[in-house]
């Protein structure tokens, strides 16, 4: 019931804003050069669906997004696991690893964009560079929290150290890296956007920033609004699946 | 194994300084100034070892000109205008999202309804990089101060008002309602358990605003501004002064540390005696 509200209300609260924007342009004068409508927006949507560009655009966005987060599972998980699980690797790479994570390593993009172009793989690297650090703090600390105890109980049992591996390191693990991958995503997004608002010829980044540049106010919101349903629909998907896959850990 | 225990034992009982605590702490920060100190002089000796073609050079440079020319920088002065311009943006946009974000995140941690109704758009906004919005408020506010204040406000805004709202909400209604029944205002309640509860919250909220606003003067300085050491970069990095590029990531990089390390430290008083906290990123 009390969810039932909420979800209620909040809908509500969302028409209600987009129906005053609607309104308030009754009584205010609109300047078509800074402001826009819903009613436009909608139309500018309309158009960009219709002439393909809006989904081309988010094609080739995706493309760097994509490879760049799945290089950075594929280098963070097991960089973090071995972080967790060797003490002394841990005590190795933690501070250099922390002083990459707390700087702010979009710094680098114009750095990436002169070396490899304004292409797919400068956009791609942008995306690794900025997305492999939360997978590699994530997983060490999921592999710091398992349970010594269980994986006294295997040995004792004769289990093997694959068995230490498979039936508890990873399913211990699995919750943190889903939970890494979470806040990757939300890096990724950032870092396809800078690459692209750097220097690009397409991408849904540089549609953005075209349509401001020519005062395209409608379409501009168009995108902006498509990126901010894309990045609710990836965050709140995953934490969806957290809490749907490891209920145990919903509470924390 | 066993080696290790026994030789631990004899650190014991000999009452020796050297605890196994320490030892692990010794071991930890040795091993890790190792690992960077050899990083550094690797990438020192490279070009030494391996040739570098000509193309590379121009991008190609070694720790030691960086801090040189980050020496440079500071000894000659030329970092303290750029650096100010950006720590103007930086001060005042936390500021305002601080100013904005605890009253926002207390009235929304006390009411069911209201946070109800704002839910969808925290959601939205936290979600979306706020760096989408740049052009958008370039065009509103034009290229300068406030179009990069705005990214810094968007940025900071979030953490702090979602975790206010965390600390707010967690508040333990046992001990509401024993003030209460003692005979106290809505004032007394929120002086007396709501703000003590939630300000360990409200700090982990601040650390991570603080990432949050430096990611958003570098961008916002990259992207829409005439000065400040994010433009001093972008302007390096096109005429290939990659020294220059490094040495700006480097100052960031720091303030960044400090700051977080700083908030950090309050953190970790307030939570000695307070073990649960929100993390939200």
């Amino acid at each position: 019931m009390q969810r039932h509200r909420s979800a209620m209300l909040g809908a509500l609260a969302v028409m209600l804003f987009f129906a005053a924007w609607q309104a308030i342009f009754l009584v205010v004068p609109l300047n078509p050069l800074f402001f826009t409508t819903p009613e436009q927006i909608a139309a500018g949507f309309i158009d960009l669906v219709e002439s393909g560009d809006l989904l081309h655009d988010l094609a080739v966005s995706a493309v760097p997004f994509g490879l760049g987060l799945l290089a950075a599972a594929i280098i963070g998980v097991p960089l973090g696991i071995l972080m967790g699980w060797r003490v002394r690797i841990g005590y190795a790479l933690d501070p250099l690893m922390t002083v990459f994570y707390a700087s702010p390593l979009v710094a680098l993009a114009p750095l990436v964009v002169i070396f490899f172009g304004v292409g797919m793989s400068g956009k791609t690297i942008i995306v690794f560079t900025l997305a492999v650090f939360p997978f590699i703090f994530n997983v060490a600390s999921g592999v710091r929290a398992v349970d010594r105890l269980l994986i006294s109980v295997v040995r004792s049992l004769g289990g093997r150290e694959w068995d230490i591996y498979l039936k508890i390191l990873f399913p211990s693990v699995l919750p943190y890296i889903v939970a890494g991958a979470r806040i990757a995503v939300g890096r990724a997004l950032i870092a396809v956007l800078v690459g692209e608002f750097f220097a690009a010829s397409e991408g849904i980044g540089y549609a953005i920033s075209r349509f401001g540049d020519i005062f395209a106010i409608d379409r501009m919101f168009a995108c902006i609004l498509t990126v901010m349903v894309i990045a609710v629909v990836l965050t709140e998907g995953i934490r969806w699946a957290e809490r749907a896959a490891f209920p145990w850990r919903a509470s924390q | 194994m066993a080696d290790q225990a026994l030789d631990l034992n004899i650190d014991a009982s000999a009452g020796r300084f050297v605890t196994p605590a320490l030892r692990q702490r010794i071991e930890s920060i040795a091993f890790g100034t190792a690992t960077i100190a050899l990083l550094l002089v690797v990438w020192e000796l490279l070009p030494h070892v391996l040739p570098i073609q000509r193309g590379t050079r121009l991008f190609f440079t070694v720790p030691s000109r960086i801090f040189e020319t980050l020496w440079q920088m500071f000894a000659t002065g030329t970092i303290w205008a750029p650096l100010g311009v950006s720590a103007t943006a930086f001060a005042i946009g936390l500021a305002l999202a601080i100013a904005a974000g605890l009253p926002l995140g207390i009235l929304l941690g006390r009411s069911t309804t209201l946070n109800a109704m704002f839910d969808p758009f925290v959601t939205a906004f936290n979600a979306t990089p706020r760096l989408v919005f740049l052009p958008l408020l370039m065009l509103w506010l034009g290229i300068g101060l406030w179009s990069k204040v705005a990214v810094v406000f968007l940025g900071a805004l979030f953490p702090l008002l979602i975790n206010t709202h965390e600390g707010v909400r967690n508040a333990d209604k046992l001990l509401i309602n024993v003030v209460r029944s003692f005979g106290a205002s809505g004032w007394d309640v929120a002086r007396l358990v709501v703000i003590p509860n939630s300000l360990p919250f409200i700090v982990v909220g601040l650390r991570l605003a603080i990432g949050r606003a430096i990611l958003g003067v570098v961008v916002a300085e990259f992207f829409g501004a005439q000065d400040g050491l994010g433009v001093v970069m972008v302007r390096a990095a096109s005429s290939f002064d990659v020294n220059v590029v490094f040495a700006g990531l480097i100052v960031f990089a720091a303030l960044s540390l400090v700051m977080t390390g700083l908030v950090k430290l309050v953190e970790d008083r307030m939570s000695r005696w307070r073990p649960q906290r929100a993390e939200n990123e």
